[in-house]
């Protein structure tokens, strides 16, 4: 598999992810960071929570989405970073376990939903307990700057 | 040309490492050569999660790294035993080498963060690197310290040596 195949998930933070940012696009290839927080459950969900996971397997009841009922299945748990918060989709990251409160990271594609609500649907995934936020932070606006510094300049 | 860099392996971000300048060349073990800035290069070492993964058995690992800057092409060769390239090497050593790359491509897995060294070469165009080393790494600040070091290299080494040495 060539790796221009592969798009790179862009290194976003939660807070980056507003409807007016740039990485805020259908189909955007992230890689984001957060806490993972309990999922609010809506009214007529089913849930089936194994012990110590939060990724919930939700059937969608009939009427309350607007899709046929029972015919869809989705794994979706939420990522929080300060006051921002990010829905996503695990369906393909079955090997992955999940752990309130543990930090994990996803890359993967934005899907923004008729509602304007985002859903990243994760291709990659994995726990980073241990990481430092605030240097994660701070690194990320430094590599922006060298990259937007190499585009004005190319060193080739 | 600038050649003090060419025997290290520079660390570099997806982005600078795909945006090389190739140039055809006359030796027959690299026809293609590499350079950044003036300087030629042979040999880097990237750090991201492994986002795919093409297993040939004993053929090739074919697998791309995501350092969220861009991705970079990797193949590790798992032919050692069976290529011509490698029967004018002593057996034991061959050997060895083919032990080491199969121990590699089993730790080589999808959504791991790794850290890879090898050679700056191209195929279809495209560079990639032809892998000598990998490390897996478990530390989640890695990459983040691996950023911080290949934008302080580009600035104070990569960017400036064929201006200091011309």
């Amino acid at each position: 598999m060539a790796s221009s195949e592969i798009t790179s998930g862009a290194l976003v933070t939660l807070q980056d992810l507003h409807p007016s940012s740039p990485y805020f696009k259908q189909g955007a290839s992230l890689r984001v960071t957060g806490k993972t927080r309990e999922t609010f459950l809506s009214q007529g969900h089913y849930c089936r929570v194994p012990v110590s996971l939060i990724t919930y397997h939700f059937t969608q009841a009939k009427g309350k989405s607007g899709l046929h009922d029972y015919s869809v299945e989705t794994a979706i748990a939420t990522i929080v970073d300060g006051s921002e918060r990010l829905k996503i989709n695990t369906q393909h990251l079955r090997e992955l376990s999940f752990r309130v409160g543990s930090i994990y990271q996803f890359i993967g594609e934005l899907l923004i939903q008729p509602d304007n609500e985002a859903v990243l649907q994760a291709r990659m995934g994995r726990n980073v307990d241990g990481i430092d936020l605030n240097l994660y932070h701070q690194s990320l606006q430094l590599l922006r700057q060298f990259q937007a510094d190499h585009l004005k300049k190319p060193a080739t | 040309m600038e050649h003090s860099l060419y025997n290290t392996h520079v660390k570099l971000l997806a982005f600078d490492l795909n945006s090389l300048t190739q140039t055809s060349s006359s030796s027959s073990s690299d026809p293609i050569s590499f350079s950044r800035n003036g300087a030629l290069l042979s040999r880097a070492e990237t750090v991201g999660t492994v986002t795919s993964r093409d297993l040939k058995p004993n053929k090739f690992l074919r697998f791309t790294i995501d350092d969220g800057t861009g991705c970079v092409s990797c193949i590790l060769w798992l032919n050692q035993i069976s290529s011509p390239y490698f029967s004018r090497r002593s057996p034991p050593d061959v050997r060895l080498i083919a032990q080491h790359a199969l121990r590699f491509a089993a730790e080589i897995k999808l959504g791991v963060v790794a850290r890879v060294r090898g050679k700056i070469t191209s195929y279809r165009g495209v560079t990639q690197i032809t892998v000598s080393d990998v490390v897996i790494e478990r530390d989640p600040n890695v990459e983040m310290l691996h950023w911080l070091d290949c934008i302080r290299l580009a600035r104070k080494v990569y960017n400036i040596i064929p201006h200091s040495n011309k």
